[in-house]
């Protein structure tokens, strides 16, 4: 039986793909921001999941203004790195996991969360920088991956408790899946950044910490945290954080937290990184 | 009807109008910028980003966009874009192929240097203190 054996959050900067391909991840301005990986990389190679959900939001790569789908899940065989204007990433192909990707659909769709189902797509630095930060550069990804896409651009995005109370539809679509694997959720995106307006530049650490205090141990308060609040408080791109509370609830009633890290600046962009796993 | 967590579709978007310098991407501004967000999207090509930049008013010309958001784009005015309905992601594919970065592009709309700019980051970024709401001045 297929089991969630930990989440993971973690900003996907741009900058930071940038950084590790051209060799400056550990220069003066990037070196703090990726020691606070290292733990987690080390961790990763004891843990060898077979599968992460990977939970991201497209920056106008796969998706364009045309169709928006709330949510999207990848049911694909593989996705290749996105051109975002400068050129894909050189970095490997995205291998995906059909078979389990399709049983999530299809429960999820059962369970009443109508997703958008993508068989072919790039994927952009929202789910590739994730992989790079948690795996460096190896000539192949050491996990599958199934992409799961939410529109945190175009408002109304899905509210803070829709999306906690889809990773709980995702636990337990994978609970039922019948394989025997070692399946991580991650949720990427966030912390406080603002890229757009005379506000532009705006970090809220304060409030970033808390809430990433409150992804640990049994408090849901996240579920009824508006909107409006993300706007006001963690600038209008900090709402990604909202991509997090689906890792959240798909790690049940309870978390215990292994490793944390938070870093300003990155770019435009405070840096917040988390590792969970669920108590029972 | 709408979850005790958000209020309705009207009180929603309106509350949205009073967070100082932030235009928030509804569905007014996307149906606005609808044509000048795809003509951004379309810069993702390799071929077309040759083109482009070869001759920008040209490449603009077909794309059934208003002469503001033409003008605003020649102009690489993104503050301007963004009421125009662009989007920050999809503008982003225009500074990019101009090689800009994101610190680069968005510090051209606050009115501060690239420097002063960075300078702010590096020192822990813009304060919420004073920017959260118009109507409550805090």
């Amino acid at each position: 039986m297929a089991r969630i054996i930990a989440g993971v959050g973690t900003s996907h900067v741009p900058l930071l793909g940038v950084a590790a391909d051209g060799g400056k991840d550990r220069d003066a301005y990037f070196g703090p921001i990726f020691a606070g990986y290292d733990w987690t990389r080390e961790w990763e190679k004891g843990e060898k999941p077979d599968v992460v959900i990977l939970v991201y939001n497209d920056h106008a790569s796969a998706f364009d203004a045309n169709i928006i789908p709330t949510f999207a899940i990848g049911t694909g065989e593989r996705y290749k790195p996105a051109d975002e204007g400068w050129g894909p990433r050189k970095v490997p192909d995205v291998i995906g996991d059909p078979d389990l990707a399709w049983h999530i659909a299809q429960s999820l769709i059962l369970d009443e969360f109508d997703m958008t189902i993508v068989n072919e797509m790039d994927v952009d630095h929202g789910l590739t920088v994730p992989l790079t930060m948690m795996f460096g550069a190896p000539a192949a990804w050491p996990v599958k991956v199934v992409p799961l896409a939410v529109n945190v651009v175009t408002y109304p995005v899905p509210s803070g408790n829709r999306c906690w109370a889809l990773g709980e539809a995702i636990a337990r679509a994978v609970a039922s899946y019948p394989e025997d694997l070692k399946v991580q959720i991650w949720g990427t995106g966030g912390m406080s950044h603002q890229l757009q307006g005379p506000r532009a530049g705006l970090i809220n650490a304060e409030w970033d910490r808390r809430f990433m205090d409150r992804l640990i141990g049994e408090t849901d308060e996240l579920r009824h945290v508006p909107h409006l609040e993300y706007l006001r408080e963690t600038g209008s791109e900090g709402i990604e954080m909202v991509m997090w509370l689906i890792m959240r609830g798909a790690l049940g009633k309870k978390t215990r937290l292994l490793h944390r890290h938070y870093h300003v600046p990155c770019s435009n962009t405070a840096i917040g990184h988390i590792v969970l796993e669920p108590e029972t | 009807m709408s979850h005790e967590d958000e209020p309705d579709i009207h009180t929603y978007l309106a509350q949205f109008d009073d967070i100082p310098g932030t235009r928030v991407y509804t569905a007014t501004r996307a149906r606005k910028g609808y044509h000048l967000n795809q003509f951004a999207m379309s810069l993702m090509k390799a071929e077309n980003r040759e083109r482009w930049k070869a001759d920008e008013a040209a490449y603009l010309a077909p794309w059934p966009m208003t002469e503001d958001q033409k003008a605003a784009v020649l102009a690489r005015d993104y503050n301007r874009l963004l009421d125009l309905g662009g989007n920050i992601y999809f503008l982003s594919k225009i500074f990019s192929t101009d090689g800009l970065s994101f610190v680069q592009a968005v510090s051209t709309m606050t009115g501060m240097s690239v420097e002063d700019y960075q300078a702010m980051m590096n020192a822990g970024g813009r304060s919420p203190e004073g920017v959260r709401s118009i109507r409550e001045n805090r």
